[in-house]
Formats: C-alpha cells, sequence, structure tokens
C-alpha cells in the first residue's frame, strides 16, 4: 500500500478539516435522510470514508454506519470511554482511547487488528504518515508507533497534557502541549527541532501550510510560526481562549474563539478577512470547503458561511458539539451532537 | 446510615428536623409544604467539617492587577491564594496554611463551578495555584480530582486539557469504567428525595466521588447572583453541584432552593469533607446568573474570599452582589415585587427583571442548621489588599 493511501497527516485528514471528503455545497440541509441515537455522549467529530461514517462515542465504542441509510455495519468495543477521533489509513480505522491504548481496526470487519498499550487517557486522533502513527496522549507522552504492528518507536515525555492532534510533515511533527509550547519534534527520532512558547496552553490541533505553523493558544492569540525555526511570524489576538484547530482554505486561515467568533485571517499576514457574528462558545474546528465554511457550536447551532465575505448561508439547530466538525459533501451533512446523536441531513 | 426527614411548612415559615422546629425566613407563603427525605452515610465530624476550623472568619482579598489585558494574572492569583490563605489561618508560610486542612494521602476534590459565560466560570489560575499548593504539601495529581456535575461544561472550559497531567476531570454525569467496572457517576444509596412540582424523579442523587471517592472537597465557587437562590455561592455549588436532578426546585417563579440547598449540604458527605472554600470574583456577576449571557452584568471584582465557614462566606458575597445592585440601580436580591418579575428575555435584557422571587434565605436555613455564621456581627470579616 503506497504512502498516498495510508497517510491521514492531522485532524481530520488535512488542513481544510473535510475529514477526507468534498464540501461543496452551499445550499443547507433540509430533510433528513437519517438519525442514530447513541447510549453517551459524542465528543469526538465523525470521519467518512469510502460510503462509512465513523464515530466514536463516550459508552465505549466505535461505530461504522453506512452513510446511506445509517445502518450500523459494525461496533467495536473499546476497553473505556472514547473522546478521540478516528482517523483513516489504508485499511485501518485508528483511535486513542480513556484505557490509555491506541487500536487499529480492520476498517470492514470492526477487527482489532493491534492495540498499543499506553499510560494515560488519550483524547488526540492518531495521524498517521510514512507507516508510523504519532499521538499524544493526556499523560504528556507523545509518541511514534508502527502503523503495521503497533510497536512503539520512540517515546518523549512532555510537563503537560496534550489534547492537540499533531500534524506531520515529510520531516517534523507539530503540536501543541498544555504547558503552553508548541512544539516541532523531529519524526524519525522525537527530538526537538525547535520550541516555541506562547502565553497559555495549546490544546488545539495546529494547521501547517506555506511554511507557517498555525496554533491558537488559551492565551487569547492564534500564532503563525516559521514551518522551519519556529519563529514567530504573526500573531493575532482574539477576545478569549482558543481551543478550536484552525482550518485553512482559500489562502485564508479560519479559527474559532471561545469568544464565539470565526475569524477569517489572511494567511500571509495575519490582516483579518471578516469576522462572524457571535456564536457564543465554540471549541470544535470547522471545515472550509470550496466556497464555504462551517462551524458547529457548543450551544446547539450549526452555521456556514460564505468563504470569502462571511455572509452566513445556512444554519440548524440540532444539538451541540465539544469536539465535533460537520462532514459536508454535496449530497449529505454528517453531525454529531454531544447529546448523543448522530444526523445524516440531505 | 444516617437518614432525616426534613419538613417544610411555607405557610408557618418553618423546617422541623424530628422534634426540632427552626423558624425560617420563608418568604413565599404560596408554596405547599415539602416533605424532604435525606438518605446518606454517618461520617462522624471532625474539627474540619462544616463551619471548620475557622467558623465565621472571611478574607476578601483584592488585587488590582488581578485582571493584565483581560487575562486572569496567574502570578496576581499566586499572589492572592497564598496570602489570603495566610491570613485566614494566621500561618506565616504559606505550605503551613495548606498543611492546617491537608495530608499528603488525602484523595482531594476540587468542587469548580464550570457555569456561564467562559468569563465567570472558576478560573483556571486558580484552579492551578489550589493544585500546586497541595502538591507542595505533598498531595501527588493522581490523589486529585477536578468535579461537577455536567462534564460538558467542564470540557468546553477546557479543565480536562489545562491542568497538570495525572489529575482527574470528571463529570458526575458520566459513567466510569474502573478495573473493568463499569459504574454510574451517581451514588444510589446516597439521596434526597422530594416531590416539588409534581416531578416524574423525585430523587436526586449525590455524585460517588464525593459519597466514596475523595476525602477532602475544596469548594472553588464563583461570585454570582442566581435568579432562583439569590447567590450561588459555597453552598449552591456544593449542594446542586454534586447532588444530580435539583433544577425542578425551582419553577415558574417559585422555588424551594431555601431550604433544599441547606438540607443537601447537611449530608454527612458533604458537611464533612468540605473543608475549605476559596469562592473566586475576579470576575462577578450581579445579575442573570448563573450563566450571565449579557456581559453588561458582569463585573471586575478582583477578589477571592477565603474561609472555612461556607454560610459566613456565602453571607458576604451575598453583602456584596447587594452593593454593586445598589450601585447601578437594580433590585435588591430579596425584592417581592411583581412587576419585576420577567420571563428569560427580559432578565437577561434588564437588570430590574427576574423569573423567580429569589431566596438567599437559603443561607439563613444552613445558619440555622448547624453548617455555619449568618450574623454579619458575628463574621470577623478580614479585607486584604494584596497588591
Amino acid at each position: 500500500m503506497d504512502d498516498s493511501t495510508t497517510n491521514w497527516v492531522t485532524l481530520l485528514a488535512g488542513n481544510d478539516r473535510r475529514g477526507g471528503t468534498s464540501a461543496a455545497r452551499t445550499k443547507g440541509p433540509d430533510e433528513l435522510i437519517w438519525k442514530a441515537t447513541l447510549p453517551e455522549s459524542i465528543r469526538s467529530s465523525p470521519v467518512l470514508h469510502a460510503g462509512v461514517l465513523y464515530v466514536t462515542c463516550r459508552d465505549g465504542h466505535l461505530y461504522a454506519f453506512e452513510n446511506r441509510t445509517g445502518k450500523e455495519r459494525w461496533k467495536f468495543q473499546a476497553g473505556a470511554p472514547i473522546h478521540s477521533t478516528p482517523s483513516i489509513s489504508g485499511d485501518l480505522v485508528l483511535f486513542g482511547c480513556d484505557d490509555g491504548a491506541v487500536y487499529a481496526l480492520d476498517h470492514t470487519s470492526g477487527g482489532l487488528r493491534w492495540r498499543a498499550e499506553g499510560g494515560g487517557p488519550i483524547w488526540t486522533s492518531p495521524v498517521v504518515s510514512s507507516g508510523l502513527v504519532y499521538i499524544g496522549s493526556t499523560d504528556g507522552t507523545f509518541k511514534s508507533v508502527d502503523r503495521n504492528n503497533g510497536h512503539v518507536g520512540w517515546t518523549r515525555q512532555l510537563p503537560g497534557r496534550i489534547h492537540s492532534t499533531a500534524y506531520v510533515s515529510d520531516r517534523l511533527a507539530y503540536f501543541g502541549c498544555s504547558d503552553g509550547r508548541v512544539y516541532a519534534l523531529d519524526h524519525a527520532s522525537g527530538r526537538d527541532a525547535w520550541v516555541h512558547e506562547t502565553g497559555d496552553s495549546v490544546t488545539a490541533a495546529p494547521a501547517v501550510v506555506n511554511g507557517l505553523v498555525l496554533a491558537g493558544s488559551e492565551d487569547y492569540s492564534v500564532y503563525a510560526l516559521d514551518a522551519a525555526s519556529g519563529r514567530l511570524r504573526w500573531r493575532v489576538e482574539t477576545g478569549l481562549g482558543i481551543a478550536s484547530a484552525p482550518a485553512v482554505a482559500d489562502g485564508r486561515v479560519f479559527v474559532a474563539s471561545k469568544d464565539g467568533h470565526l475569524y477569517a485571517l489572511a494567511l500571509d499576514d495575519g490582516k483579518e478577512v471578516w469576522k462572524s457574528a457571535s456564536m457564543r462558545t465554540m471549541t470544535a474546528a470547522p471545515v472550509a470547503g470550496d466556497s464555504i465554511v462551517c462551524i458547529q457550536t457548543h450551544y446547539g447551532e450549526t452555521h456556514a458561511f460564505d468563504i470569502k465575505t462571511g455572509k452566513e448561508l445556512w444554519a440548524a439547530n440540532l444539538g451541540g458539539s465539544l469536539q465535533s466538525t460537520p462532514i459536508v459533501t454535496p449530497e449529505a451533512v454528517y453531525l454529531a451532537t454531544y447529546q448523543g446523536v448522530v444526523y445524516a441531513l440531505r | 446510615m444516617d437518614r432525616r426527614t426534613f419538613v417544610y411548612q411555607a405557610a408557618l415559615g418553618t423546617l422541623s428536623v424530628g422534634l426540632v422546629k427552626l423558624k425560617l425566613h420563608a418568604a413565599d407563603f404560596t408554596l405547599r409544604d415539602l416533605r424532604v427525605d435525606l438518605q446518606a452515610p454517618e461520617v462522624p465530624p471532625t474539627r474540619l467539617s462544616m463551619p471548620g476550623l475557622f467558623p465565621g472568619r472571611v478574607v476578601e482579598a483584592h488585587h488590582s492587577a488581578a485582571i493584565v489585558n483581560r487575562r486572569v494574572s496567574q502570578p496576581a492569583m499566586r499572589e492572592m491564594v497564598e496570602r489570603g490563605m495566610k491570613a485566614l489561618t494566621g500561618e506565616s508560610a504559606a505550605k503551613d496554611a495548606w498543611a492546617r486542612f491537608f495530608e499528603p494521602s488525602d484523595v482531594v476534590a476540587l468542587k469548580v463551578n464550570p457555569s456561564g459565560t467562559p468569563l465567570t466560570t472558576t478560573s483556571m489560575p486558580l484552579v492551578r495555584e489550589v493544585i500546586l499548593a497541595l502538591n507542595a504539601i505533598g498531595v501527588p495529581n493522581r490523589n486529585i480530582i477536578v468535579y461537577d456535575r455536567n462534564s460538558d461544561q467542564l470540557q468546553v472550559n477546557g479543565y480536562h486539557a489545562l491542568v497538570p497531567p495525572g489529575v482527574r476531570v470528571a463529570g458526575l454525569d458520566e459513567r466510569w469504567t474502573i478495573k473493568g467496572e463499569t459504574r454510574s457517576g451517581y451514588d444510589r444509596d446516597v439521596y434526597c428525595e422530594m416531590d416539588c412540582f409534581g416531578e416524574r424523579e423525585t430523587r436526586s442523587y449525590l455524585g460517588r466521588i464525593i459519597s466514596s471517592d475523595a476525602n477532602k472537597i475544596i469548594n472553588l465557587p464563583t461570585l454570582k447572583e442566581h435568579n432562583a437562590s439569590g447567590v450561588t455561592g459555597c453552598l449552591k455549588n456544593l449542594a446542586y453541584g454534586t447532588f444530580n436532578n435539583v433544577d425542578r426546585t425551582h419553577a415558574k417563579t417559585k422555588t424551594y432552593t431555601d431550604p433544599v440547598i441547606a438540607i443537601m449540604c447537611t449530608a454527612g458527605p458533604i458537611r464533612s469533607k468540605a473543608v475549605l472554600n476559596i469562592m473566586d470574583g475576579i470576575r462577578a456577576v450581579y445579575h442573570s446568573g448563573p450563566f450571565a449571557w449579557n456581559p453588561e452584568f458582569v463585573w471586575e471584582a478582583k477578589t477571592l474570599l477565603f474561609g472555612t465557614d461556607p454560610v459566613a462566606v456565602d453571607r458576604i458575597e451575598l453583602e456584596i452582589v447587594e452593593k454593586k445592585r445598589r450601585e447601578v440601580g437594580a433590585p435588591s436580591l430579596w425584592d417581592r415585587n411583581p412587576a419585576n418579575l420577567g420571563n428569560t428575555a427580559d432578565m437577561q435584557r434588564t437588570a430590574h427583571k427576574n423569573r423567580f422571587y429569589r431566596e438567599p434565605a437559603h443561607i439563613r436555613t444552613a445558619s440555622e442548621l448547624g453548617l455555619g455564621t449568618w450574623d454579619l456581627e458575628r463574621i470577623d470579616h478580614k479585607r486584604l489588599q494584596v497588591g
């Protein structure tokens, strides 16, 4: 299997957070295709791949639903509640678990292929590059694991919790830590390439594009760092802390702040292009498509904006999100809520 | 097991517990009588049990630089916590002050208040300083639990991601899987049973973290008005943040928050384990609490209140909120004018409207039940200008 089918380099596959799907639609959904009510809260994002919607749940299961019908193909019971967004690598579905382990399942049968033991609960999403899986943990460890068998390569112990899913380039793994730093580690050795200190915890996944690392901090700011050196290129302050991963598309970075605003910033210099009206608190990542950017808020609304102008295109009110990003395709919109409901909307 | 029945006779303004009959404030005579059955483990009181080591003492610490560039200053918070604890205990070293309450083997639950705008929850700088202080006297992170009823509110405020590795962050609404055994976050054997307004579920269960996991609680409430109970301070943060199914006590202008908050705080595990209160008033709320969607009702008080006596701390909080409301021309928290009742939108628009006749008398009821000091004349209120 070649790298192009096995790589899944960051949260929801890419800087646009589309989960490996397309996001071309501008029309709002107005019809329910199916919905599934799970036994517990959903604290992660769904992922759509090859006609199957994968959803992890705090009841300790990963569910695989047929995207057209909602029929459950299989479900897998892990050892504890799950807060990690799944990722896809070739024929594997991977996720972290509160039991400290990383699980790799066969994506057609749901059978366990391997399980890599760990310490603290894992809330980040596993990322895959060149045959290695990279994962951060709430116990402060960041490690590489062999994609084929789950054997641990190297492990780094950091002083803070890691809730930030990494971005892995061809040389470095980038992620944030609750010690307030953005780390760039050599992905072969785990040694520091550089470290950049912000004013507070960095809990969301960074985006890496055009030689920039884009990361939000609880110190209210969005940082654009030189991907090679870690030097600050620009910094923009929002009204409150940032726990939402940025999405990048169309030469812009889209950042949701706890101040309730979605910011569209120019990638080159951080200049504000547009800013949404307040939507109260948001902690999940937006998804940026060809023409829209869409985000689910904590208090239940999902909003879609014109990517260029910031004009609101549509809104739905189905349930709140903590870390769930909508999956937007030309045919359907998929939403998962922390109340435990998965929606497929036409 | 301790089983007690409280009978609240609203028309008479009395609360009976066995043969003891207490005269309460009982402002709303239209409420029907309420019988409350409390079942909780018997936990022998210690010198740390409510009202604790320093009955009637409240330290109000203020720091003019507590907020820097709109963020709560960690260095200022460190200074406030250190000096506040020394002033409360009379110790000259902060470590000795904390050692008056905690031992390295303790399992300590930190009760935060995560409900409200991101600005008006228990601030992370305070939580971090408390954890560091516990670490300094030998309590390891694995023995520290940050908890509230609502895991989504904990998560949206980021407690789970911002505390040091090893500290457990837990919503009582979560199920636990420990060593392969799955269990509920609530203890089915510890409950408060009552029928307030004909609700289907008449029991409120106590969180298992408090009934069995932790042996001490540090209560970290916020300084906020509450549209039903008057203020949400030490007592309400403990009672309504540790028992479930509590929203049912207030509906359509009427509220049983007095006496239910006070009764719940008499449950052995709460009364005996809550040994220290540090109220976060860096940003405070004078109206439309606890959620305070309208930032107009939030002010930068830059204050922390310290005490072991939750009644005394809440009484001082009540005075602070009343003073602020007088300053802005809003009605008193004791207001009974029906013209000032309104719906949620009214309440969020203006400080002159509220959804309920508030009942801050739950603080006095707690005093009647032996949990602390209500009388301002008997409260040793120390003011401390930290910076």
